[in-house]
């Protein structure tokens, strides 16, 4: 895709916006870079899903940067972050808040808990017991709390980034697919390249270059951004076309179950948010092929048969996008 | 799909009717058709799969046999018990011996029409098989051809074109049905979304390639057998050559005689066509057809007609006129057809055939004495025929008078014949008393040497009467025009006169047969005397200047002495015309053959070389060839070459009217300009997908190049391939196109982008730069683009798991 940020701008309204977004995401990615290293793909679409306003599950195994990569973004946006440890004794107030009696003023007071924060990063989420998990799932989903019947909204930008490590781990909980469903897209990070890896040896030699990072942009900016994130056009071939591959994933017979009218919609945001990214006010067909992994995968359960073949929902996903015909001319 | 199965087998009914007598055949075959089909249609609709059909069908069939054939003979008409099957049995039986012995039509009795039923019910199971069960609507062609084919091959007129087409719109009504049924199981129309307008121009561009297809399927077929002599069957030309004589049910199609007579003619002349053993001292010409109507050009037969009355069963009739036979005394003759030549549905007789003894159906024309079959007749045949002995005595004929015994039919000619015709014949008649020496003096004109025998005459000049120009013009041609031009010269002075068509005696072998060669191939008038009958003549020139085997008669060499021409005032009167013509001897015996055999030799200097009836075929046929053979050559190379440029030029024409799109700035120019470049990497071998985004598929050519794909981890190893990235500009070139393709397809407001034509140019270049110098040549003349199956193609969405 090195060839598409070369693509040049039109003028117009739209267009500047447009700019304007790519301009604070190559410096939010900067800023990024200096911590994670060798990792574009996994930045990009984290810088997706922040600026679609979805939440993004990180899976991989431990160590490969899953929370540093949480942290920097926190970090690089001027902004709350709160981190959630999840542990199997996690309560769910411990992530919504509890309301403790103000022996003083003799009325109970609300402590918010973690959760009231721009960039709530939730690490080994599927460590936790599944009533903890969907105490959080419930916020993600909502953008609200509801602790003894009153209601609290959360912040915006509200992004929640969780960790997990792959489900089949000693003492993990597997998240449900209700509950998989809320996450706009999965990555996994991946172990970096040998040469991203002795680079990181000797930044990460001294100290951490966490410490140095400082922030590139605010809340604010990133609420006026996501709100011209929305203005991306979306072609109607273009709305077919997500709408005839999350089909697909209903009708293959390779899989058990297919994506959710919620995927639909968060295919639709994140592939505005990645056109924006590279500069486009519109989609194109290739946003929606290169986020269909992302987005789709994680929500999707293989039939037997694909099971027997060792087919991943990964790679039914992929088969299905190289089988769909793209928006032709209208 | 059952039943538009049983749709189109119906419709290949009506050409098996010509072959049955009787209009009720059909309803029974109809019945079972229609319950083997209904069988098949209910118990798919039930869902249970297919492998039960077959069997249930034949239970049904076999349940319905009963009542539709032995329901007289089985309890309450439905019960199959063992009288049933014996009586079934026994139909069968009768029915093969109806159909064995008998030409059709056949009549629609009980076995026959079991027998159609039976076959039609397989016919309809088969059907039911491949086109439902099977899924090969296409296989059940082969059984419609099967129908159509029983018609061709049996039947003498053939096929009507109605009764054809018929079966084709069954046949595609199928095809019809099974795509409609395929694209409702797929759960999506056929691919669709273009506008009114681009659909109709694909539509326009599907025809177009397929009637060019077409033209050039036929194309090929005419001029490749005309270009090339060893694939110059007579089969194939004698198509046109056929001839469909009267109308009505029972009547005879057949080669058009003198069309047959030419093509035997101008065969190879040493072929033996028949043999004969004869009681005869000198044996009379061998007759197979009679042609009594004359239309200005042609002579043509009276419709004969086959019916129980005229069928041959020893004896023949008598001719019309007579009530009884002139002389008691015949000649017995038995003839053997050569089993090498092709089948005769007539057969070669002598005059007058009183008694024909022959295996299998044939039918005699009382009036002509013509004997023909209405069946395919064997080859090889063999028979045996009494004739009547007669020799008409010169002094019978001389006292015959008016013809009375005969209808006025044998004397009418056209009104708006040449007048000179009429003219001529009455000059060179005008001293004769007696029809019988208007006759002889007719004779006389032809054979005195005025004419000239050639197998090729000179053509016609378009718009002259050829009976009047081969009289009076140029005085060419060979025994068809002699005895045309005779027959009608006789019915201008009134005697009756008929046009016969045959073999001369031919030549004696060793053993005493008589062997008849194609080259004996002939034709003569035959003229009615009042008390003698029909008599032949024979105006055409014999031995080596002529017809090789002809004989004047005796009967007309006696009173050719005091004829009124004699054949040397001819020559002396006409100098100018056929010098070379050997006058014929009235005593044309073998020895007066042979004499002017050896005096041909000394005329051969004359620069007109005078081709025997032997040499004539091939000399005739070399002549035709040299001077034409390259034309068909030349035409058919001229063809094959503007056809192997065809696809170039359409490919040309469709670049040109894009480019000039292009140059035009017409709306849509990035969807032009990316359909161009979609069709050039076609062209060039790539692949092309519809599920590859404009920018993906820039990526790759870029890559790439226009080289076909090949599998992963092993670029390179394709043959024919070069895999090598285009050249810098042409991949900015292509990327900038893909990126105006994709904002003309997406974008809110697409801006329309400049410099597509050069940006084009670019990319096709670069993209050619990655093939082979082969591969580039084949893209210009045979463009793969232009063909619709090398389209990309939406993939057809996989079927809904139904659990």
């Amino acid at each position: 895709m090195s060839l598409g940020t070369h693509h040049g701008g039109r003028g117009g309204g739209v267009q500047e916006d447009v700019g304007e977004i790519v301009a604070v995401a190559d410096r939010v990615r900067g800023a990024i870079e200096t911590v994670i290293e060798g990792k574009p793909e996994v930045l990009r679409l984290t810088l997706t899903v922040l600026l679609a306003e979805g939440h993004l599950l990180i899976e991989d195994v431990p160590g490969v940067g899953k929370t540093m990569l949480a942290k920097a973004l926190g970090r690089a946006v001027d902004c709350s972050v709160q981190r959630v440890q999840f542990t199997p004794d996690l309560l769910p107030s411990d992530i919504t808040g509890v309301s403790v009696y103000h022996q003083d003023r003799r009325e109970f007071e609300f402590n918010p808990g973690p959760v009231f924060a721009n960039i709530v990063l939730g690490d080994e989420i599927n460590r936790a017991s599944p009533k903890t998990q969907a105490a959080l799932l419930e916020c993600m989903a909502e953008r609200q709390v509801s602790v003894d019947g009153q209601t609290r909204a959360l912040e915006r930008p509200f992004m929640v980034v969780a960790t997990q490590n792959p489900a089949d781990m000693e003492g993990t909980y597997a998240l449900p697919e209700a509950q998989r469903d809320r996450f706009m897209a999965r990555v996994s990070v991946g172990y970096p390249a040998p040469q991203a890896e002795l680079d990181m040896i000797d930044s990460h030699g001294s100290r951490s270059p966490l410490e140095d990072l400082r922030p590139v942009t605010d809340a604010a900016q990133l609420r006026e951004l996501v709100d011209r994130v929305r203005s991306v056009h979306v072609a109607p071939g273009m709305r077919r076309y997500v709408v005839d591959l999350v089909n697909a994933t209903r009708t293959s017979p390779e899989l058990r179950l297919g994506a959710s009218p919620r995927a639909t919609l968060h295919l639709v945001r994140a592939a505005r948010a990645y056109a924006a990214l590279d500069g486009r006010h519109y989609v194109v067909p290739d946003d929606v092929q290169a986020l269909a992994v992302p987005v789709l995968a994680h929500r999707l359960l293989p039939g037997p048969e694909a099971q027997m073949e060792r087919l991943t929902p990964e790679q039914i996903v992929a088969k299905l996008v190289a089988r769909l015909p793209v928006p032709g001319p209208q | 799909m059952p039943l538009a199965c049983l749709v189109c087998l119906v419709m290949a009914l009506p050409p098996l009717d010509p072959l049955v007598r009787g209009g009720t055949w059909w309803v029974p075959a109809f019945v079972m058709m229609v319950a083997v089909a209904g069988v098949s249609a209910l118990y798919r609709l039930s869902g249970r799969g297919s492998l039960a059909v077959p069997f249930l069908q034949l239970l049904v069939a076999a349940f319905l046999v009963t009542p539709l054939f032995a329901g007289h003979v089985a309890p309450l008409g439905l019960v199959p018990n063992g009288d049933v099957l014996a009586h079934l049995g026994m139909a069968l039986e009768q029915g093969a011996q109806t159909i064995d012995g008998n030409a059709p039509p056949v009549s629609s009795s009980a076995g026959v029409t079991l027998i159609i039923a039976l076959c039609l019910t397989v016919f309809m199971m088969a059907a039911d098989f491949l086109a439902v069960t099977a899924r090969c609507p296409g296989m059940v062609g082969v059984l419609v051809l099967a129908l159509m084919a029983v018609p061709l091959v049996l039947h003498d007129t053939g096929l009507s074109w109605l009764a054809a087409a018929g079966c084709a719109v069954g046949f595609l009504l199928l095809l019809a049905a099974d795509t409609g049924v395929r694209s409702r199981e797929w759960g999506m129309p056929a691919p669709g979304g273009q506008d009114s307008s681009a659909r109709a121009w694909g539509a326009v561009r599907r025809a177009a390639t397929v009637s060019l297809a077409l033209a050039a399927a036929v194309l090929l077929a005419l001029t490749v057998p005309l270009a090339l002599p060893w694939l110059r069957t007579d089969a194939f030309h004698a198509m046109a050559d056929g001839t469909y004589i009267g109308t009505g049910s029972d009547v005879i199609t057949t080669t058009h005689p003198l069309v047959s007579l030419r093509r035997e003619l101008a065969s190879s002349s040493d072929r033996t066509v028949l043999t004969y053993r004869t009681d005869a001292e000198r044996p009379d010409y061998l007759r197979t057809y009679v042609l009594d109507e004359f239309d200005g050009v042609n002579w043509t037969m009276t419709p004969v007609n086959a019916s129980r009355d005229t069928r041959v069963d020893g004896e023949l009739p008598l001719p019309t006129g007579w009530g009884s036979v002139p002389s008691q005394e015949t000649v017995s003759t038995r003839i053997w057809l050569d089993s090498d030549a092709p089948p005769v549905d007539f057969l070669p007789l002598p005059y007058w055939a009183r008694t024909v003894q022959v295996s299998g159906e044939w039918y005699a024309d009382p009036g002509s004495l013509m004997v023909f079959t209405t069946s395919s007749p064997p080859t090889g045949l063999g028979f045996s025929v009494e004739t009547v002995d007669r020799v008409p005595a010169p002094e019978d004929l001389a006292d015959s008078g008016e013809p009375r015994s005969l209808p006025g039919d044998f004397r009418n000619l056209p009104r708006d014949l040449d007048p000179r015709v009429r003219e001529l014949a009455e000059a060179l008649t005008e001293d004769a008393r007696s029809p019988y020496e208007r006759a002889v003096a007719l004779q006389d004109y032809f054979t005195g040497g005025a004419f000239t025998y050639d197998l090729s005459p000179p053509a016609v000049p378009g718009g002259s009467d050829p009976l009047a120009h081969f009289l009076l013009e140029d005085r060419v041609g060979y025994c068809e025009q002699f005895a045309g031009a005779m027959a009608v010269m006789a019915r201008q002075v009134d005697i009756p006169a008929r046009v016969a068509v045959g073999y001369t005696a031919g030549e004696r072998m060793g053993d005493g047969r008589w062997a008849v060669s194609a080259g004996d191939a002939h034709a003569w008038p035959e003229l009615y005397f009042e008390g003698t009958g029909w008599v032949r003549f024979e105006p055409t020139p014999a031995s080596s200047g002529g017809q090789g085997s002809a004989s004047v008669p005796e009967y007309t060499r006696g009173a050719q002495e005091d004829g009124a021409g004699s054949p040397d005032g001819a020559v002396e009167e006409d100098p100018a015309a056929g010098v070379t013509e050997a006058p014929e001897r009235p005593d044309g015996s073998r020895e007066a053959d042979e004499a002017e055999s050896d005096q041909a030799p000394s005329e051969s200097g004359e620069p007109e070389d005078e081709p025997s009836a032997s040499a004539a075929a091939p000399d005739g046929d070399g002549r035709a060839g040299s001077g034409l053979a390259w034309l068909p050559a030349a035409a058919a190379v001229a063809g094959g070459l503007l056809l192997s440029a065809l696809p170039a030029l359409v490919r040309a024409l469709v670049r040109w009217s894009r480019t000039a799109a292009l140059a035009s700035g017409a709306a849509g120019s990035a969807h032009t300009a990316w359909r161009e470049l979609r069709d050039t990497c076609l062209d060039l071998g790539g692949t092309w997908t519809l599920a590859e985004s404009p920018r993906a598929t820039a990526t790759r050519l870029a890559g790439s190049g226009a080289a076909p794909e090949a599998a992963p981890g092993r670029m390179g190893l394709m043959s024919g391939a070069v895999r090598e990235p285009v050249p810098e500009e042409a991949a900015a070139a292509l990327w900038r196109l893909a990126l105006a393709e994709e904002a003309a397809r997406y974008a809110p407001s697409p801006t329309e982008p400049e410099a597509l034509r050069q940006d084009l140019e670019t990319a096709r270049a670069g993209l050619a730069a990655t093939v082979r110098p082969g591969a580039r040549v084949r893209a210009v003349l045979l463009p793969r683009s232009l063909a619709p199956w090398n389209r990309p193609r939406p993939v057809p969405d996989p079927e809904p798991v139904t659990s």
